[in-house]
């Protein structure tokens, strides 16, 4: 595999993906803006009706003492860079990413060069790019948020950050873009299996959706124990909140099994893996003239 | 209507039949490509010279698509060897750099992302050939395929002719010595179809490029092309200069009748005789002739005339394929 030739797949791809608007918008900055409008709107809400129960109950606002801390908005929002909605709207840019030259027929014009592990690998690595844009315009949301919420309720902004939310922050960021390129495999196998854009955007929804059942009451119907090898190794949603919780626990909480944060790790390899080297082993030989 | 087909004289650039004929660009050794009981390609052995325009003929399901899309490493064959610029063809590419700058392709109509203007689809099949982006080479294509005023325009808004433009503007865009051309001129307007042969001529005369084109059109493949190969089912049926092979593929005009009669007689002789008003046109050799007279007569058919006409790349290409072609201005 030469590094020139795999440069040249990724800025080739990088370049046709920012061209196009659409899926860089619902794939970068939907779920972001989103975020701000909906969280700035419930801190109105919020304001208003916290006010208005204040007033009625003759009692005075203390929240506004509390200061809002930013190092905190800033683990906060790389906790949720694999929040549901990022995993969802990431689908239609690995979808066009994985699926376009099928659904436009340009295989063609890019396979007589590059090897067709190079062509994959190009966007696997653009999709990560994609991923961490996502994440990195979240943050941004995530961080306009937490002001907002300082100014609405006229609370004063701190930022304390030592090492160990440092490190917090770092492993939960990159856990959260393991997730989110784990997931998008599903789109790219599927791409490859299908040559279907649309295939490529449904199946991994209905897949994760199913998971997310399987992970809250499919558990105690299959009778499942969540910290089994079985959920964690079928359920990488599972295995990446499991993780999670190992980097950050919400709640101090007794300490994990041994050998969980194993299975966790796993699960995520593995569906991030078997995956790739499905559609590459596929995609290898595919005959690319029947687009 | 055949007879009002105004030929042009074939171009045949200065120094076409000498030393570029010397080497092969692409040579094929039994190649065969089988698609469950189909045999898409037959054991084909074909040696493409370099330099000038090179047509590969043949009616729907000759094999034409097929051999194009094995050069380009874009399907395995079932059997065989291909060999392009000296180097075996590999599927999914070989990653030799070079050899693949040195090749540029269009096969059928290209499709491209419609959200991307034309600059924007140059821009980055020039980045995916490892080309830096340089503006003025693309402007520089652009212009040459007639695609300057739509160059920042969105290619879903593009005709097929457009479409066909662009796709040759980026067979050329790493200024390969080969271009691959599968159906230049398809879905293009007169004018249009005149320009593409300009052009593909330019490429081989001025920019010394090797163009190897499939086409239906057999007119304009005479008008554009040094030497053809004809397959049919898979097969190297006739190859050779142009102009060598029209000197062999003369026609008769039989003016006789019954013309029910003739064409009978011409069926049970295993020949395909067109009708053409009160005369049927015959493809058929020279020597042949004078058996075909006796075949005639001694079935009590009287022949009013028989006159050989001007041959023209469609007869001969009847003659090896067994098809009929309806020229275009009759479709």
């Amino acid at each position: 595999m030469s590094i020139t030739l795999l440069a040249d797949s990724v800025l080739s791809e990088a370049y046709r993906l920012t061209r196009n608007r659409m899926a860089v918008f619902w794939s970068v900055l939907f779920v972001p803006a989103l975020f701000v409008i909906g969280g700035i709107t419930y801190h109105l809400i919020t304001k208003g009706k916290t006010q208005g129960m204040a007033a009625v109950a003759g009692i005075p606002l203390t929240m506004g003492q509390q200061p809002v801390n930013l190092g905190e908005a800033l683990n906060q929002g790389a906790g949720m860079g694999a929040n549901g909605a990022i995993l969802v709207f990431m689908l239609i840019g690995a979808a066009t990413l994985y699926a376009g030259d099928y659904r436009w027929e340009t295989f063609r014009l890019i396979s007589a060069r590059n090897s067709r592990v190079n062509l994959i690998l190009g966007k696997v690595v653009v999709l990560k790019l994609l991923a961490l844009a996502a994440m990195i315009a979240f943050l941004i949301a995530s961080f306009i948020e937490t002001v907002s919420q300082a100014l609405v309720f006229a609370r004063p902004l701190t930022f304390e950050f030592d090492g160990g939310d440092a490190g917090r922050f770092v492993l939960q960021w990159l856990l959260s873009w393991v997730r989110i390129v784990q997931y998008a495999m599903l789109a790219l196998l599927t791409a490859t299996l299908t040559r279907s854009l649309l295939a490529a955007l449904f199946v991994p929804f209905v897949v994760g959706f199913a998971q997310s059942l399987l992970g809250g009451p499919g558990l105690a119907i299959l009778g499942w124990e969540p910290q089994g090898w079985a959920a964690q190794l079928l359920l990488p949603g599972l295995a990446f909140e499991t993780l999670k919780a190992a980097i950050a626990p919400a709640v101090p909480g007794p300490a994990q099994p041994d050998g969980l944060l194993i299975k966790s790790l796993i699960s995520l390899t593995l569906w991030s893996l078997v995956p790739l080297a499905g559609a590459l082993a596929w995609f290898n030989r595919q005959d690319l003239s029947k687009e | 209507m055949l007879h009002n087909l105004n030929l042009e004289p074939l171009v045949v650039p200065p120094g076409a039949r000498d030393s570029r004929f010397m080497s092969a660009v692409i040579e094929t050794r039994d190649l065969t490509k089988t698609y469950g009981t189909v045999r898409a390609l037959d054991g084909l052995s074909l040696s493409i010279p370099r330099g000038g325009v090179y047509g590969v003929l043949g009616p729907n399901g000759a094999g034409k698509s097929t051999l194009f899309r094995i050069l380009l490493g874009l399907i395995r064959p079932t059997q065989g060897e291909a060999i392009v610029m000296g180097g075996a063809v590999r599927i999914g590419g070989g990653g030799d750099v070079s050899s693949s700058r040195r090749m540029g392709s269009m096969i059928e109509t290209p499709r491209f992302p419609p959200y991307m203007t034309a600059r924007q689809v140059l821009v980055w099949l020039s980045t995916a050939h490892g080309l830096r982006s340089d503006p003025a080479r693309v402007d520089a294509w652009l212009e040459r395929v007639g695609l300057t005023e739509a160059a920042d325009r969105r290619v879903r808004g593009f005709s097929v002719g457009m479409l066909q433009r662009l796709g040759v503007a980026i067979a050329l865009i790493t200024e390969p010595e080969l271009v691959i051309l599968d159906e230049p001129t398809s879905g293009m307007d007169p004018p249009g179809i005149q320009e593409m042969r300009t052009l593909i001529r330019s490429l081989a005369d001025r920019d010394g490029i090797t163009v190897v084109l499939a086409s239906h059109q057999l007119l304009e493949v005479q008008r554009v092309c040094d030497r053809v190969a004809i397959m049919n089912r898979g097969k190297l049926v006739r190859e050779g200069l142009v102009s060598d092979l029209i000197a062999t593929g003369t026609r008769l005009r039989l003016s006789a009748g019954p013309i029910d009669k003739v064409l009978a007689v011409l069926a049970v002789l295993g020949d395909k005789g067109v009708q053409e008003g009160d005369a049927v046109l015959v493809t058929i050799p020279r020597p042949e002739a004078p058996a075909l007279f006796r075949a005639l007569i001694e079935q009590g058919i009287d022949i009013d005339e028989a006159r050989w006409i001007g041959a023209d790349l469609e007869s001969v290409f009847m003659t090896e394929t067994g098809s009929i072609q309806i020229p275009e201005a009759i479709q």
